[in-house]
């Protein structure tokens, strides 16, 4: 909490900010803990896996281009399916939701970094490790490949004998680790660090979804992670929670995972609508139609998304009971995302609207979402699930949710926020020409799939007949990828001319800036703010503009700031903690060499893992770090 | 790095009023007993097991508002969201408990 708590305290020794340590170069980025730089280390992570996750997509489609293709073998397409979903969800989309959440978060409230910088470091690193855990499988003896939801017992070590879901288990494991700290931090930091006169009801809406999304993080991640230490204990030290013949029950799993996995989708689409909700007021010059009937919409649905998760699994067997009773709780939640795009749709009604990159990605998300949200509902009707289950219309479906959805909100987010986050505008012309290119693509790729599904395509099948109907609408659906494949590349290409400007992104770069964020400069200094700002209402930016201020009221003099010292130590927790599950998930393999197999079969690499964790952990615990003053005379002279 | 003011506002206006001691004794001695009456309904061995399994749990029910309510605060003002959010808490663990039993090993 870099708040003014030590500003105004003469008794402070104020003199030690002088003699802090500055790293540069790569150790800048290992020991970071400024919520501004994590940002572009999420998105940078997220950013590579959702690459690999894509690259994945194109060999499943090039795969699916006409029948019988021999392009990949039944084995590695089921490698890739798993991957593919796996990585979008835990490493692709999930970091760069952090990315944004850490750029503008602190900066919406007035704050000068979240709760627990260090803890910030320490999700990011987890979820880093996790993740290259995950995908080291690719070359340490195959991928999982039991699909993203590692159903029982498919997924048990009688029927999937490679290491491959211990890769998923304890990869996930550890990249759930970093979500659930970056969610608590969160939560924490929006309670606790609003600035002053910025009471809930006066938060922005991208504020709103963060605090909302961290608490169903904070609810569904222990559910999942309860799942996987069971998975794993079943599959490495013999234990029987899903094995039928000694007593165990598969159903457990779907159950346990889906108590997670519906939440997780609102986790994921949570944020979306907050960077929606930012996005088309302030192209619209107007203020958020039905401001506070979002907020109950998106509390409602976050309730609601705790008791759907047997809609999943109507087809398992539950009885007639419950699949009515879960029909309709689904059903319920289709009225809070309506409130939602009508409340969008009127905020624009009547508004000076400018079709800006962000704007044009806000309002294709609207119509795309809506249809995904269509075939929700009609999925939500357990006996029309029993004839969609499994076949590409519900691919259709929740890829209509994630990519035009959450991914259609999170290019609106990053085209938005872009010159906050690096100081540099992305070119609008070159915006636009993605967003054609992958609006066009994704429906081309996803629309037909609906008829596919319809027409009894099966999903996860790496291969079909000819002359079933398939045929020609595959082939358009493969083309339709590699459009939207187009699209990331113009974005790619985008960022890449824009770094190679300088940067000189005004404050205000969209010149109709509403939220705290706008009102100082791109990219904010080390310390966000100079002086806390006083918020006077909803829009508190937008709130003083139209009393004519060109800045915020300050809320406190100018004093010295205390800032979070740099360090290492998350960074070598988070290797820990990679070592320690490498080492458990080999302890029962044989090894060619004696001196390998006596390390890894007595749990010794395990141990010198978890010793490097515990030994950060007590290093952090026994040396104080009182972290560092920025003094005012640093201040001045600087564009505030 | 943290303020040391115990609400979620931060603010100043919402810093606990001092209390004396004699509540606490009250509610440490209510605290012990409600440890024995448990301990006696199973030592007793008079009585029947369901009875004292419903008995273990009411006194468990009666020691968890005690302990949360008086030793974590919350009774407090202040502390309306870490109520919100343990209420959360328990409905979700409680939904995964129902459905185990109910679903999974019962049907």
């Amino acid at each position: 909490m870099a708040q003014a708590a030590h500003t105004l305290n003469p008794s402070k020794p104020l003199g030690h900010g002088h003699s802090v340590k500055r790293h540069t170069g790569l150790m800048d980025w290992i020991t970071t803990v400024d919520h501004k730089k994590i940002a572009i280390l999420y998105l940078i992570a997220g950013g590579l896996f959702f690459g690999i996750g894509g690259f994945e997509a194109i060999l499943i489609r090039i795969q699916l281009i006409k029948p019988m293709n021999s392009f990949l073998d039944a084995q590695t397409f089921n490698e890739l399916i798993t991957m593919h979903g796996t990585t979008m969800i835990f490493l692709g989309v999930m970091p760069v939701i952090f990315a944004l959440m850490n750029a503008v978060i602190p900066l919406q409230i007035g704050a000068r970094d979240v709760a627990f910088p260090f803890l910030n470091a320490l999700g990011f690193w987890t979820f880093l490790f996790g993740g290259i855990l995950l995908n080291l499988s690719w070359v340490m003896g195959g991928a999982p490949d039991a699909g993203w939801t590692a159903y029982t017992p498919l997924s048990t070590s009688t029927y999937s004998t490679t290491h491959g879901v211990d890769f998923y288990t304890i990869g996930l494991q550890i990249a759930g680790l970093g979500t659930l700290i970056g969610g608590i931090n969160f939560l924490a930091t929006i309670i606790t660090m609003r600035a002053p006169g910025m009471s809930f009801m006066r938060m922005p809406m991208f504020a709103w979804t963060t605090f909302i999304t961290s608490a169903i993080i904070l609810f569904a991640f222990p559910a999942i992670t309860v799942g996987l230490v069971l998975l794993t204990f079943d599959r490495i030290i013999g234990a029987n929670f899903f094995e039928v013949g000694a007593g165990g029950n598969p159903i457990l799993w779907q159950h346990i995972f889906w108590i997670f996995g519906h939440p997780e989708v609102y986790i994921l689409i949570l944020p979306a609508f907050g960077i929606i909700s930012e996005v088309i007021p302030t192209f619209a010059r107007k203020r958020l139609f039905g401001y506070s009937s979002m907020v109950f919409a998106t509390i409602l649905i976050a309730f609601l998304g705790f008791m759907v998760w047997a809609h999943h699994m109507f087809t398992t067997g539950l009885g007639p009971v419950a699949n009515a009773l879960f029909s309709v709780s689904t059903m319920l939640i289709a009225v809070p995302t309506g409130i939602k795009i009508f409340n969008w749709l009127l905020t624009m009604w009547g508004g000076q609207v400018r079709f800006t990159t962000p704007n044009l990605f806000a309002v294709g998300f609207i119509p795309t979402f809506t249809m995904g949200g269509v075939t929700g509902v009609m999925l939500a009707s357990a006996p029309a699930d029993f004839q969609f289950h499994d076949t590409y219309f519900v691919v259709a479906h929740f890829h209509y949710v994630i990519v035009g959805g959450l991914v259609l909100g999170l290019f609106a987010g990053l085209h938005y926020w872009w010159p906050k986050m690096f100081g540099r505008m992305l070119s609008e012309k070159l915006g636009k020409w993605t967003f054609w290119t992958f609006i066009l693509g994704f429906h081309l790729t996803f629309f037909v799939q609906h008829f596919l599904g319809l027409m009894g395509m099966q999903r996860r099948v790496f291969t079909y007949l000819p002359n079933q109907h398939f045929d020609v609408l595959n082939l358009v659906s493969t083309i339709g990828a590699f459009l939207m494949g187009v699209g990331m590349i113009i974005f790619l290409t985008n960022i890449f001319l824009t770094s190679r400007k300088p940067a000189d992104a005004a404050a205000d770069p969209w010149e109709d800036g509403r939220t705290l964020e706008w009102s100082i400069p791109s990219p904010p200094p080390e310390y966000n703010f100079k002086q806390t700002p006083l918020v006077r209402g909803i829009d508190a930016f937008w709130k003083e503009k139209t009393a004519g201020h060109t800045e915020m009221t300050p809320a406190e003099p100018v004093g010295s700031i205390h800032m979070p010292s740099a360090t290492m130590l998350p960074f070598l927790m988070s290797v820990g903690i990679f070592i320690a599950g490498l080492g458990f998930m080999f302890s029962r393999d044989e090894f060619k060499s004696d001196f390998v197999g006596f390390m890894f079969n007595n749990y010794l690499v395990t141990a010198i893992g978890l010793l490097i964790t515990f030994g950060s952990m007590l290093m952090r615990s026994l040396f104080d770090d009182q972290g560092w003053h920025i003094e005012p005379e640093e201040l001045e002279g600087e564009q505030i | 790095m943290t303020t040391d003011q115990h609400s979620p506002e931060g603010g100043i206006k919402h810093r606990h009023r001092h209390e004396g001691p004699q509540r606490h004794i009250v509610v440490f001695i209510f605290s012990i007993v409600l440890t024995l009456i448990a301990f006696a309904a199973v030592a007793a061995g008079g009585v029947n097991a369901t009875f004292a399994v419903i008995i273990l749990l009411v006194m468990a029910v009666l020691q968890v508002i005690l302990q949360m309510g008086f030793w974590m605060h919350l009774k407090d003002k202040g502390h309306l969201l870490p109520i919100i959010f343990m209420l959360g808490g328990f409905f979700i663990a409680g939904t995964c408990i129902v459905m185990s039993l109910y679903w999974v090993w019962w049907d």
